[in-house]
């Protein structure tokens, strides 16, 4: 409903200029209806980098309360998307510097890891107990990668980002993130069995 | 086959699914890919961690979503009421200087008269005219420091806001 709502205000304006005005005025509408739009990829955006559902709850909140404190930095040039993961990523980088000042690489809370939740329902126990075996499988395998890939993958695979807004995400040179990328599919081939996937 | 001809098909391979490439592009990488295992073999592992990273479902549950919208809301209350406060202070501040500044002469005069017509020594005027107009600044820093903290909490203003936002809602 409140996504209509939101649609519907968008005449003129582009998407981006619209969210950018909304996010000047801190209008409680427009953060409702970009929390509703983007929930889901922004939490698991953060629980891939984080590999803890708890922790990946607090940084999503904490996510949008800064989006609101700098939503006004915010110009509306580039995609919301972008800039939105861009400050989930900088509040996991605060994050990790807290609980340990050392590289990305260390990011993943390895304490009290609370598994991802299940697949969809409406499987059979069979179904439903395969699945789950070839998620824990996958997710293992995504587990050994060093997060500087494994961020790199999801943006690239999970949210469909262009190569150059990734690297302006992250912060890195276009040619670090295409090497990431291919390294991070090669580091993934052996562990989920090779072209067998 | 040369080293460029790998590092042109990797090139395309990484764009190919979201950026696009051009058709020329995509007969020559298909060309490539058939005669290359290796880079064939790269194509299936980049579908297969494609496949991998979208395989791994994280839904944000409606509690989560709630309370995050209580924060954000409350954090956007305090946020505005922050600007109004500090908004209103600026205004005052300025009102203050510029009146301080026009009438600084009318008190001074004043200030002379009073003395003249009490009989008071003319020494008086400048420190009392100083003292008349720190008074009220004064008072204030008395009070905060003696008062405790919670005295200026809940201030006019704040409730001046909620009653606002009580009425827009």
């Amino acid at each position: 409903m409140v996504a209509a709502a939101f649609s519907s205000l968008i005449t003129m304006e582009t998407e981006e200029a619209q969210i950018a005005t909304g996010l000047r005025r801190r209008d409680p509408d427009v953060l409702d209806a970009l929390l509703e739009q983007y929930q889901h990829r922004l939490l698991r955006y953060l629980a891939h980098m984080t590999g803890n559902r708890a922790t990946a709850e607090d940084l999503f909140q904490e996510t949008w309360i800064r989006v609101l404190e700098k939503g006004h930095q915010y110009d509306g040039k580039s995609r919301f998307a972008t800039w939105l993961m861009t400050i989930a990523h900088n509040v996991a980088i605060d994050h990790l510097r807290k609980r340990n000042p050392a590289s990305l690489d260390e990011m993943r809370d390895t304490e009290d890891a609370a598994p991802f939740e299940p697949l969809a329902t409406g499987l059979s126990p069979f179904e439903h107990a395969a699945a789950a075996e070839e998620k824990a499988r996958i997710q293992a395998a995504l587990d050994e990668l060093p997060a500087i890939f494994r961020e790199v993958l999801v943006l690239r695979f999970q949210e469909q980002m262009k190569l150059e807004e990734i690297a302006e995400l992250v912060g890195i040179p276009l040619a670090t993130v295409k090497t990431r990328l291919y390294r991070g599919v090669r580091a993934l081939r052996p562990t989920l069995g090779g072209d067998a996937l | 086959m040369n080293g460029n001809q790998h590092d042109r098909a990797i090139d395309l391979l990484l764009r190919r699914d979201v950026e696009g490439i051009a058709d020329a592009d995509a007969r020559w990488l298909e060309m490539h890919l058939q005669e290359c295992e290796e880079c064939a073999s790269f194509d299936r592992a980049m579908s297969g961690a494609a496949h991998a990273v979208r395989a791994v479902t994280v839904m944000a549950s409606a509690a989560l979503v709630e309370s995050t919208r209580v924060r954000v809301h409350v954090r956007a209350q305090q946020l505005r009421e922050q600007q109004a406060r500090t908004m209103l202070i600026a205004v005052s501040f300025c009102l203050g200087v510029v009146t301080s500044t026009l009438t600084a002469w009318v008190w001074w005069e004043f200030g002379g008269w009073v003395a003249d017509r009490l009989g008071l020594p003319s020494g008086i005027v400048e420190p009392g005219v100083l003292l008349f107009w720190l008074l009220p600044a004064i008072v204030i820093a008395v009070l905060m420091v003696t008062c405790p903290p919670t005295l200026f909490e809940g201030s006019l203003i704040e409730r001046y806001m909620k009653d606002r936002l009580r009425g827009m809602q």
